[in-house]
């Protein structure tokens, strides 16, 4: 009977794109399965499948600052964003939730490929920009007038996509130059609805990784992206940010325009400098001193003001020469109390400086990373952990590599390891990921080269070593003028 | 019978997604029997589309003689992904294609139809796929299920917009072989429709044993059968209530947070079948005609007179 029939012609063909969506979560989970580990597939596959939208998306979208051609530009308007409706079309019913997660894929990568991991984070991007009218709509309603007045001059075509939302360039009436970040209408609702569904995330969320507390992750990843959806929690992280790094010799953090910056809009000094790609093809040199800002700025900002910016992504960089770099969007900080560091900075004492494993277990555990239980041997643990310290353990020069921070996380998720069963990444130290999967990558596709060691021991609270490079020296003035009273 | 006796649904997007793709020209000599004008093609990218498939699909199955044509003849059984990837095909190619790809998809369905007859074994009745009233209501049962569900988990249609929509799909059933006089060009023809036809209506086996094998294929992992329960669900509770009894299906009513939670993993559906290659190019060639058609001076108003979509 391999006749044809009738139903044919009359059903639709959203039915079939729709069971056809279901299977493909089957189907890519089956090729999960057959793929490796049995325990790393499960939920596994909902990302994959995330992650072949964000490709399309991202290899077709309308790319801004993309030199485009006539074509692309000619796309672009078309598909722009023209109403608070087409946001939610776009944005709504979980969409802008996946692009969020896609956002922060890597805090959930548990041996996602690089390409994977990247479309992920890019997914962002793949979102079509505001036509002008209705970015001019939302900054009328929030600075209280259409752009044209607020500022003195304002670009109509926007200079990148933003998380949720775009940048303009504009002057102010007082001359500054500055860039204008404005949110899309609607999606804040749209998505701190969706987020509420604790149900759905989990299932798409339901990695996998044995040492992952679905839940814990869960509500990070809540608390993190509902905290960015209103910008007045990003202007305040990033004033503080700016307050700090004030007179920093190689640290630069644009200025927030307080008048000009509200929950949907935020106003701050506009930078230049070469992107991440440029700064590639830039000397060795000038590349090892760009990592050492991007290193000092990470720990420093850590273990000195508490605070980690947990979206080292290369667009978020400008770079200008000399190891100057222009550190851009604040709007996923995580800040911690002196009680969530204190284990940290233990962890990194009584391995790399004391030498003392017994003493690196017990801080472990009190953080939560590795369960009181566990009935393994001290020499396991250090084995296994000892991996994440590989930069710092010694004080020699060496070379971050693009391998280093794959091979961190597979440590840490490796299943075949015994500790792994008895590990797990405690809530607030969720974000702490990003520093193995976006620093070091960031480092290793830089392949820079320094003495990791030296640097840490300049920043580590607990050490607080002499200048080790002519950075270090440069720096002396700025933090000169410190008050002791910022590291409380 | 069992469900096992049906085969798997593996591949379904990939075949799906390239049948949808494959219907989607690049550069169409003109706008097909539609056009971005259309109501047809505001409605293509409704996340809404798969509860409003499965439910045409629960609707179509429950005309014997309709049911007996499938059942019989088209190896659905055997392959249910080459069939529902070949009806995908078919649609999308009517509503996005040229006049000439649309008119020669269905003259090919038209000449297989015209092989598919026989007896219905539960109703003793002949049936022949070419029967305009088989057609009709193959037809008409996709129309309002488009309706009624978009009604439901999308955005409503304004009842000048659903009767405008009824209105331009009467051309998709002439390009069967209905004749243009028999097809429902309203809400209320098409209601009236529904009420003259109901008489021959009935769940019989095969319809039931299809229809359980689609609302739970076998096979699913617990967390997708999660999924696909809402699906099922949203299908299920959007079929009005004569045809839920004939199934003797029985669900808790549409709570506001309920319909929610069902679009939200509508949503998550919707990006999984962006993810297949070249669907999103497809749609964002409709969206770039469709907007280009909005902003055109000739027809700004999105409730643009039906007859400028209409064939001659």
């Amino acid at each position: 009977m391999k006749r044809r029939s009738k139903l044919v012609a009359g059903a639709s063909a959203g039915t079939v794109a729709g069971a056809a969506a279901v299977a493909a979560v089957v189907v890519l989970r089956r090729r999960g399965i057959l793929g490796g580990n049995l325990r790393l597939s499960r939920g596994l596959a909902a990302l994959q499948l995330i992650a072949r939208g964000g490709a399309r998306y991202a290899s077709s979208a309308p790319r801004l600052f993309a030199a485009a051609g006539e074509h692309r530009q000619q796309l672009r308007n078309d598909l722009a964003l023209e109403t608070a409706e087409d946001v939610a079309t776009t944005l709504g019913a979980m969409k802008g939730v996946l692009m969020k997660l896609g956002q922060m894929a890597s805090y959930i990568d548990d041996g996602l490929s690089p390409g994977v991991r990247r479309t992920l984070s890019r997914l962002q991007d793949s979102v079509p920009p505001m036509s002008p009218e209705l970015a001019a709509q939302v900054v009328s309603e929030e600075l209280g007038g259409p752009p044209e007045q607020v500022f003195a001059r304002w670009d109509p075509e926007p200079i990148a996509a933003a998380s949720i939302g775009q940048v303009h360039r504009a002057i102010t009436h007082d001359g500054r130059a500055v860039a204008v970040k404005v949110q899309y209408p609607g999606i804040a609702e749209t998505i701190a609805a969706d987020l509420g569904n604790v149900a759905l995330l989990r299932r798409m969320l339901r990695i996998t990784a044995p040492s992952q507390d679905v839940d814990a992750l869960l509500g990070e990843l809540r608390d993190r992206v509902l905290e960015e959806l209103d910008y007045r929690r990003e202007a305040e992280n990033q004033r503080l940010f700016a307050a700090y790094y004030d007179g920093h010799p190689t640290i630069v953090i644009p200025a927030i325009v307080d008048e000009l910056s509200t929950r949907r809009v935020v106003t701050s000094d506009l930078a230049d400098g070469a992107r991440f790609a440029e700064l590639a093809t830039w000397p060795q040199a000038e590349r090892d001193l760009a990592a050492e800002t991007i290193y000092r700025f990470v720990f420093r900002s850590l273990y000195e003001l508490h605070a980690f910016n947990g979206d080292p992504h290369p667009g978020n960089y400008l770079f200008h020469g000399g190891g100057r770099v222009t550190f851009l969007d604040f709007g996923l900080v995580r800040r911690f109390t002196a009680e969530e560091l204190e284990p940290l900075m233990q962890m990194a004492r009584y391995l790399c400086v004391e030498h003392d494993p017994e003493e690196f277990r017990r801080n472990l555990v009190k953080a939560g990373f590795l369960r009181a239980d566990a009935p393994l041997s001290t020499d396991q643990v250090v084995e296994h952990m000892a991996v994440f310290y590989d930069t710092v353990r010694e004080s020699r020069p060496l070379t971050m590599t693009g391998d280093y921070s794959s091979a961190v996380v597979h440590r840490f998720f490796d299943v075949r390891s015994p500790v792994t069963t008895y590990a797990q990444i405690p809530r607030s130290y969720v974000i702490l990921q990003r520093i193995n999967l976006g620093l070091f990558g960031l480092l290793g596709e830089l392949t820079a080269t320094a003495n990791w060691r030296a640097i840490a021991e300049e920043i580590w609270p607990f050490v607080l070593g002499p200048p080790t490079t002519p950075m270090g020296e440069a720096e002396v003035p700025w933090r000169a003028r410190r008050p002791a009273t910022t590291l409380a | 019978m069992t469900a096992e006796q049906f085969g798997t649904a593996a591949g379904l997007i990939e075949r799906s997604a390239a049948a949808f793709v494959s219907g989607v020209p690049e550069s169409p000599a003109d706008d097909g029997f539609f056009g971005p004008a259309s109501v047809t093609w505001r409605l293509s990218g409704d996340l809404a589309g798969p509860i409003a498939g499965l439910r045409s699909l629960l609707m179509q199955a429950l005309h014997p003689l309709a049911m007996a044509g499938v059942d019989q003849h088209s190896g659905w059984r055997e392959d249910p992904v080459g069939r529902l990837a070949a009806t995908s095909a078919y649609v999308t190619t009517v509503s996005f294609g040229e006049r000439a790809a649309a008119e020669r998809a269905a003259a090919r369905v038209r000449r297989i139809h015209t092989r598919v007859r026989g007896v219905d074994q539960v109703t003793g009745r002949p049936y022949e796929a070419s029967d305009p009233a088989l057609l009709l209501w193959v037809h008409a049962a996709l129309v309002e299920s488009t309706v009624a569900v978009r009604g439901l988990f999308g955005t409503p249609l304004s009842p000048e917009d659903a009767d405008r929509y009824v209105a331009e799909m009467v051309v998709a059933a002439e390009l069967v072989g209905v004749p243009a006089g028999q097809v429902p060009a309203s809400m209320a023809e098409l209601d009236g429709y529904f009420a003259s036809v109901r008489p021959e209506l009935r769940c019989t086996p095969a319809a039931g044993e299809s229809m359980a094998y689609l609302l739970d294929p076998p096979g699913l992992d617990e967390e997708i059968a999660d999924i696909w329960q809402d699906v099922r669900y949203g299908a299920v509770v959007a079929l009005p209530d004569w045809a839920r009894e004939m199934y003797g299906y029985r669900v808790p009513p549409l709570t506001p947070g309920r319909r929610e939670e069902i679009r939200q993993v509508l949503g998550v559906l919707d990006a999984a079948f962006l993810g297949e290659p070249g669907v999103l190019e497809a749609r964002q060639r409709i969206t770039a005609r469709v907007r280009t058609a909005r902003s055109a001076p000739a027809s700004t108003a999105r409730s643009a007179p039906a007859s400028t979509a209409r064939p001659a």
